[in-house]
């Protein structure tokens, strides 16, 4: 049996009178790739908010990789998210003035350990081999999401958070974003990811839909 | 290749990632800059000319007449005191100090039309003591000259004297009399109008009291309450001898270099607020523009500390540079100004540098402040929503 890396006992988020997540169960093992999916307002942003520890949960708890994330400070939820997450996003989100390479040791820079050899090779692994040296705004969404995935990598965190990885892209960067993350999970990464594309979630080990911030539907 | 490079430090990303944040805002950067270096430097000129004002200025004001007067002391009775022990007292100014000094002997002669009170003077010294007296002819440049004098405007109305006319001074009591050359028509605005001026020498012969003289006035530069010292100093070295400065005179020089000195006070006070907040504005706008990176480099691991230290290490460099550039710039103000107002060139004085530096740096950490403070709130969240 796998360790679980993520569990949620409870979560529940409030905004006033809102409640846009209320009372999820959840739990993800070591290794597992699982798609959470759902409507628009479904309540998928802000549940990747708190398992990211970019939000806090006005309810219940949190444990990632042992820890309840829940019942810690906002220090140290930093280092949580520094250590334990690895974030990709729709939009990519890197630093426009820094090159490719230098977007990925940014991750090892606040990590606290650089190294230019590491970063390369994850780089290669993402097939940049040939753009270390160019700017976001040299290269095409594809490769500014695989950047983005060798971000989320750099540091080997304990999971890997993904937003609408694809969301951004054409078919055939989706194919490659995709293949890669049947790489990852081949690999035995632990990969949560939010999604409305069918065909990503497919792949995955399970699938949680949310409704109305509730969980409708375990899948496997 | 990019391979074969070494890692770079925990420093050395810092410094990579600070000076590519500033290059890629060059335009934000140079406003920045400018705001810095041109406030910087109008402090550094108002510093540079405050500080050598009192000097300066103190020079200026004394072309408005004497402020010391040197005498004999009056509880002994005398009204004149010898010549030399006079030119002795002098000597206690220091020469840089002195701007100019006369003695002064005063008695009753009869002229031509009637009678008038002749002063003996020393002409050069008089001269550099009164540069505000309008003279019509000339100065007597001399202090040996015997044959000629200097008329008070009111006087040479009265007794119809004209600048080449010769007008016979005689002293009723000794019976001495000369013929002299009326050189120069004075008018000064004061009891000098209707006065006679002669070289001292030749005033003493005439009233019979040769080496003799009333008193002595004198301008000197002083600042603060130096002048008092020099008095007290004075009468130390000379008891007979009454030494006290002209406290109206002194007192109105103090009185407009302290309201001078407070409105450059006042003048560096707006500058710097004007700069603040010209910095602040170019900050908030560059905060706004960095939300997402900044809300991303929160996301993937980077704390307030990391935050904070970024904006401040882009302020301060920016900020050491521009003030920098300002001192240098603010020094050639200075000379600028200093030409202009005083007509000569201003002394740099090390008390300049933390005065400039220090409110300067201040000032643009000051406007980083609030900048800073959207910075830490900015929730990476809300800025990284992906629509």
């Amino acid at each position: 049996m796998q360790k679980i890396v993520l569990e949620t006992v409870g979560l529940t988020k409030r905004f006033g009178n809102v409640t846009p997540l209320d009372g999820i169960d959840m739990q993800v093992r070591e290794g597992e790739w699982v798609a959470i999916m759902g409507p628009s307002g479904s309540g998928k942003t802000t549940m990747l908010n708190i398992l990211s520890c970019l939000d806090t949960l006005s309810e219940g708890k949190y444990i990632l990789d042992g820890i309840d994330t829940s019942q810690v400070s906002e220090k140290e939820r930093v280092v949580v998210r520094r250590e334990k997450i690895g974030l990709v996003f729709q939009q990519f989100h890197l630093v426009p003035y820094l090159t490719a390479l230098e977007n990925v040791m940014l991750a090892q820079y606040y990590h606290g350990m650089i190294d230019r050899d590491d970063a390369i090779e994850v780089l290669n692994r993402v097939g940049l081999s040939h753009r270390y040296d160019h700017l976001p705004s040299q290269l095409s969404g594809g490769e500014q999401q695989r950047v983005c995935i060798a971000r989320a990598l750099i540091n080997q965190p304990a999971i890997i958070l993904a937003d609408e990885p694809t969301g951004n892209l054409d078919e055939s960067n989706e194919q490659i974003i995709l293949d890669f993350f049947k790489e990852l999970h081949a690999e035995g990464r632990t990969i949560v990811l939010v999604t409305h594309n069918p065909e990503l979630a497919e792949f995955a080990d399970r699938t949680v839909r949310l409704h109305h911030g509730k969980v409708v539907q375990h899948a496997a | 290749m990019a391979a074969s490079s070494a890692s770079p430090s925990q420093a050395g990303m810092f410094l990579r990632i600070l000076f590519k944040s500033l290059k890629v805002r060059r335009n934000r950067v140079a406003i920045t800059f400018c705001s810095v270096a041109i406030g910087a430097s109008i402090i550094t000129a108002l510093a540079c000319v405050y500080f050598d004002i009192s000097a300066k200025m103190s020079r200026e004001l004394r072309t408005y007449g004497a402020n010391f007067f040197i005498g004999p002391k009056a509880a002994s009775g005398e009204r004149s005191m010898g010549s030399q022990t006079g030119q002795a007292a002098l000597q206690v100014i220091p020469p840089d100090k002195l701007i100019g000094a006369s003695p002064y002997l005063y008695g009753l002669v009869r002229l031509d039309l009637g009678n008038a009170v002749l002063a003996g003077v020393d002409f050069p010294g008089l001269r550099r003591l009164s540069p505000y007296w309008q003279v019509e002819g000339e100065w007597i440049s001399v202090s040996f000259d015997e044959d000629s004098c200097m008329v008070g405007k009111h006087l040479a109305k009265t007794m119809e004297l004209k600048v080449g006319d010769s007008v016979n001074v005689m002293h009723a009591e000794n019976g001495f009399q000369k013929r002299l050359t009326v050189k120069g028509i004075a008018e000064t605005g004061q009891a000098e109008d209707d006065q006679i001026f002669v070289n001292l020498a030749l005033a003493g012969k005439v009233l019979g009291v040769p080496g003799e003289v009333n008193h002595i006035m004198a301008s000197v530069v002083s600042q603060g309450t130096d002048i008092d010292t020099l008095a007290a100093q004075l009468e130390r070295e000379f008891p007979n001898l009454d030494a006290k400065p002209i406290r109206k005179v002194s007192y109105s020089d103090g009185k407009i270099l302290d309201r001078i000195k407070g409105l450059m006070a006042i003048v560096a006070v707006i500058i710097l607020s004007v700069t603040t907040l010209c910095v602040m504005t170019t900050l908030i706008a560059v905060v706004s523009e960095r939300t997402r990176e900044i809300g991303l480099m929160k996301a993937i691991g980077a704390d307030d500390r990391g935050v904070v230290l970024q904006f401040l290490c882009e302020i301060m460099i920016i900020g050491v540079a521009g003030v920098t550039a300002g001192l240098g710039l603010g020094f050639l103000l200075a000379q600028v100004l200093g030409q202009a107002v005083f007509g000569s060139a201003i002394t740099f004085r090390a008390v300049v540098l933390p005065v400039a530096l220090i409110p300067s740096l201040l000032a643009a950490l000051a406007a980083a402040a609030l900048p800073v403070r959207m910075a830490l709130g900015i929730v990476p969240a809300r800025v990284l929503k992906d629509e």
